[in-house]
């Protein structure tokens, strides 16, 4: 059970999960909630590989914390962002956001 | 070793943690996508984190999940609660889901996820020749002044700007449209 | 024999040159500059016909005695082997239609001052006649078979500019159309026919296709071939059957363009041009019976179609025609000399017949001859003689030209095997005989309770011309019949001055029987005398005995129908069938093809926009599928 691919497992799991509700939300915070899964399991495979392959294990739990601080970072402008969309079209559908139809 | 005293063996016990530490992964993960009331997605995502911060723990890092209690649950969720209570309008009802678009999101997600255990599972993963030892949060915290000082300070620098980006949007914006 | 001088040494090479060029030159100036000056325009054009004639007649005396033909040439195509030159050739066949041309071209110019006067379109009816005199004048002294062609073509384009020379009225350009079209038609088989020749002889000089080498690269089926591809040019420019019907509509133009072009020259370049190689002709004797029926056919169908018409000048045009036919006749049995003298006093009698014809058009303004005859037609003292004169020469009644050149033609029938053609020929002078003198007293003896119907538009101008101008046009009257009286007793000399050069001799008519001029003279008497019966007497009833029969008749008048066949072919095969077909390939294939591509491009665009459906949910789908495929292949390939 402790083993290298375990983790990875788990990883990709959260990934594909995230991945899923990147593609299906039809809210922009929904999509922001997805991406935050996302995130987060590249940071649990990054910290797998620190676990069992690396040869320093500090890097990688620097690497996972510069990722997080980079993830509030994204979500505050995110947010921000959501913010403005919906004052423009009053509603945080993104189907609702056409303006490239072609 | 009676029954209980092999149901309470650390090894045993230690594999029980675990998986409900991922399953409460899992579940909260899959409680972040599926639901359409964005409000139990983000109480999903909250148990989700905290699963990945149990998961950190297993992976050895304590410090690291203590950062993801801190910063993801405590700051990112929370203030995606504070957008969600700003925008949306949570007394209108939701429209329908749409088969195909959540058809075609399912099977781009299989996809992926095949790519990817194809790809974990089928490489021979080599640990490095030299191991060192060193896990301590001492250790963490002298790398991180010391070697990692430049890319410690460009952080704080970029949530500075972050935030004052987002200052900027929303005052834009909001002159805008009002 | 070929020399080759610097030019303006040589009296002879100048002498052609001015005599071919000169009409150009007056044509350019006047078409480019004298278009305002009717005057002036006519001063050019008649005083460089007059100098053409002057050469013309420069180069017959002196060259009256040449021991070989004389050819000038520069090089004009080289393609390998095969050397077209052009230039100039000079023997005596093309010395005397030269100065037969010239002779005629300068009389017809000269009556048009009178005839012509007051047109609007007075410079540039000149202007074409310039035109045409520098085409027919080059043609007949061309040195190779495709100068002939390129200026045979040129003679009909003057053709249809002076046919439809009054473009207004519709029917003149629809006969100028005509005209061009059906020659043309003659002109493809020509084409061809010279095409085989340069394949297989591999040029085309005239000399050398008049030469022994002829029979030796050519095979019989070739030659044979050849022969009859070319005569179907013939065919069309001397209207021989079947394309004869675009000469009586060619009457649609001013008289004097149907006295020079569709009586004495363009029509005879036909003729002439069969003379030219009629060696290359004899070689086959299959292609010479052949040309033989066509002209029977021809001169027998004309002379028939000539009984019925009201028209003055239609007469004269059938008329043209059956002696074409009986031209072609002679020089397909083998009577080159005899065919050749024929042409020349035709030339004569035939420009006469219409000159005269056409002061009584100017004058009466009708071409309807009762209604000429009705109005006092014999009044006109020098145009009733003339013509008299010269009808009585076309039907071959001593001591006019025309005896002497048909006796001629009819000895030489004699000399063939079957009784057939001569029997023809000697129909055909009958015939002849009748239908002039049908016209004559007509004119001469109108019947006063003849009933005018509905006049055949014709006539040109005002009549009131004043007598200058009548002047004008009588003395080339004059002078033809002058010609047309004496010419006849220079056909030995002319006989003997024709076959000097000739490398194949026809036949003389070997055997020349005692009793075939009496036989003839006696027809052409009877003819006259059935005339007389039923037109020309006191108290005649004025109705010939063919149009008792109103079958026949309607048969004759309607030319044997076959401008009705002509006109069914055009309408069911040409516009019914083809140009059906072009025309709904173009707009279903064509066109549709195109229209084809330009939907599928507006469709598949239209498509392919569903793809920018706007919605960043789709872009991502297709983004990660994609990159999960390409790191797939990365992994499994790298």
């Amino acid at each position: 059970m402790n083993s290298l691919t375990t983790y990875l497992f788990i990883a990709a799991a959260l990934f594909v999960i995230g991945v899923f509700g990147l593609l299906q939300r039809r809210s922009l915070i929904g999509m922001l909630i997805a991406i935050e899964l996302m995130l987060n399991g590249a940071s649990v495979n990054f910290m797998a590989f620190n676990r069992f392959l690396a040869p320093d294990p500090i890097i990688g739990q620097v690497y996972t914390l510069f990722i997080m601080g980079f993830a509030a970072a994204e979500t505050i402008i995110a947010l921000s962002i959501i913010i403005a969309v919906f004052r423009r079209i009053h509603s945080i559908n993104i189907e609702q956001a056409r303006n490239l139809r072609g | 070793m009676t029954p209980l005293q092999n149901f309470f063996d650390p090894g045993i016990l230690g594999q029980a943690a675990f998986a409900v530490v991922v399953s409460f992964t899992f579940a909260g993960a899959l409680i972040a996508v599926l639901p359409r009331n964005i409000l139990y997605s983000v109480l999903g995502l909250i148990l989700c984190l905290t699963g990945v911060g149990g998961i950190f723990l297993y992976l050895g890092s304590p410090f690291i999940a203590l950062m993801e209690l801190l910063i993801y649950v405590g700051a990112i969720c929370i203030s995606i609660v504070f957008a969600i209570m700003l925008s949306y309008p949570l007394h209108l009802s939701l429209p329908k889901r749409k088969l195909p678009k959540v058809a075609g999101a399912f099977s781009v997600a299989l996809l992926v996820f095949g790519v990817l255990i194809t790809i974990i599972f089928r490489t021979p993963w080599q640990p490095a020749a030299v191991r060192s030892t060193d896990w301590s949060v001492n250790t963490l915290g002298a790398y991180l002044l010391t070697r990692y000082d430049l890319a410690f300070e460009v952080i704080s620098i970029v949530l500075l700007v972050a935030i004052l980006g987002a200052i900027l949007i929303s005052s834009i914006s909001g002159r805008r449209s009002s | 024999m070929t020399v080759n001088l610097a030019w303006t040494q040589d009296p002879n090479l100048l002498a052609a040159a001015l005599s071919a060029l000169t009409p150009f030159a007056a044509f350019a100036l006047i078409m480019l500059f004298a278009r305002p000056h009717a005057r002036l325009s006519a001063g050019i054009s008649i005083a460089a016909v007059g100098v053409s004639l002057a050469g013309a007649v420069f180069l017959l005396v002196r060259n009256w005695s040449l021991p070989a033909p004389i050819q000038i040439t520069g090089r004009w195509l080289i393609s390998g082997d095969i050397i077209i030159p052009f230039g100039f050739l000079l023997d005596p066949l093309s010395l005397l239609m030269l100065t037969i041309v010239a002779t005629i071209s300068c009389l017809v110019q000269v009556y048009s001052l009178g005839y012509m006067a007051g047109d609007p379109g007075f410079s540039r009816y000149f202007g074409f006649q310039s035109l045409f005199a520098w085409a027919m004048l080059t043609l007949t002294i061309s040195p190779t078979m495709i100068q002939l062609y390129i200026f045979w073509e040129l003679v009909g384009l003057a053709s249809y500019f002076l046919i439809g020379f009054w473009y207004e009225k519709f029917s003149a350009s629809e006969a100028g159309k005509k005209a061009f079209v059906m020659t043309r038609l003659g002109d493809i088989a020509f084409f061809l026919g010279l095409l085989v020749v340069l394949i297989h002889f591999g040029n085309l000089n005239i000399l050398d296709m008049n030469g022994p080498q002829a029979t030796e690269r050519l095979s019989p089926v070739l030659l044979t071939v050849s022969a009859l591809l070319i005569f179907g040019g013939v065919m069309g420019k001397s209207a021989q059957f079947p394309l004869l019907t675009w000469l009586p509509d060619a009457m649609e133009g001013p008289t004097p363009v149907s006295a020079l072009l569709h009586s004495a020259t363009m029509v005879a370049a036909g003729v002439y041009m069969f003379a030219r190689i009629f060696p290359f002709f004899s070689h086959s004797a299959n292609a010479m019976t052949v040309c033989l029926s066509i002209g029977t056919i021809t001169m027998l169908l004309s002379s028939t179609m000539a009984m019925v018409t009201r028209d003055i000048k239609q007469v004269w045009a059938y008329s043209t025609i059956s002696q074409l036919g009986f031209m072609v006749m002679g020089l397909a049995a083998g009577g080159y000399a005899a065919g050749v003298f024929h042409l020349t006093t035709h030339a004569g009698f035939k420009a006469l017949l219409f000159l005269c014809s056409g002061v009584f058009i100017h004058h009466y303004e009708t071409n309807d001859m009762f209604v000429i005859g009705r109005h006092g037609g014999r009044g006109l003292l020098i145009p009733m003689v003339c013509m008299s004169l010269a009808a009585a020469a076309l039907s071959g009644l001593p001591p006019f030209s025309g005896f002497f050149s048909k006796e001629a033609i009819m000895g030489v029938l004699a000399g063939q095997h079957n009784p057939i053609w001569l029997a023809a020929g000697l129909l055909g002078a009958f015939l002849t005989a009748y239908y002039s003198f049908r016209l004559i007293f007509i004119i001469l003896r109108p019947n006063p309770t003849e009933r005018v119907h509905a006049e055949t538009p014709g006539g040109h101008g005002n009549g009131h011309h004043a007598a200058g101008l009548y002047w004008v046009m009588a003395w080339p009257l004059i002078i033809l019949a002058a010609v047309t009286l004496v010419l006849g007793f220079f056909q030995d000399p002319l006989e003997a001055f024709l076959a000097r050069l000739q490398t194949v001799s026809g036949s003389h008519g070997a055997g020349h029987h005692a009793w075939l001029p009496i036989a003839a003279v006696s027809l052409a008497l009877a003819g006259t005398g059935l005339a007389w019966l039923e037109f020309g007497r006191k108290g005649a009833a004025q109705m010939g005995f063919v149009e008792r029969i109103p079958a026949l008749r309607a048969l004759f008048a309607n030319r044997w129908y076959l401008d009705h066949v002509y006109r069914r072919f055009l309408d069911y095969v040409i516009y019914g069938t083809f140009s059906n077909l072009f025309t709904r390939n173009d707009r279903r294939v064509i066109d549709g093809a195109i229209d084809g591509m330009c939907r599928a491009t507006i469709g598949s665009g239209r498509l392919l926009s569903f793809v920018q459906s706007g919605m960043l949910q789709y872009n991502l789908m297709v983004m990660f599928a994609a990159l999960a495929l390409v790191a797939l292949g990365f992994y499994l390939l790298g």
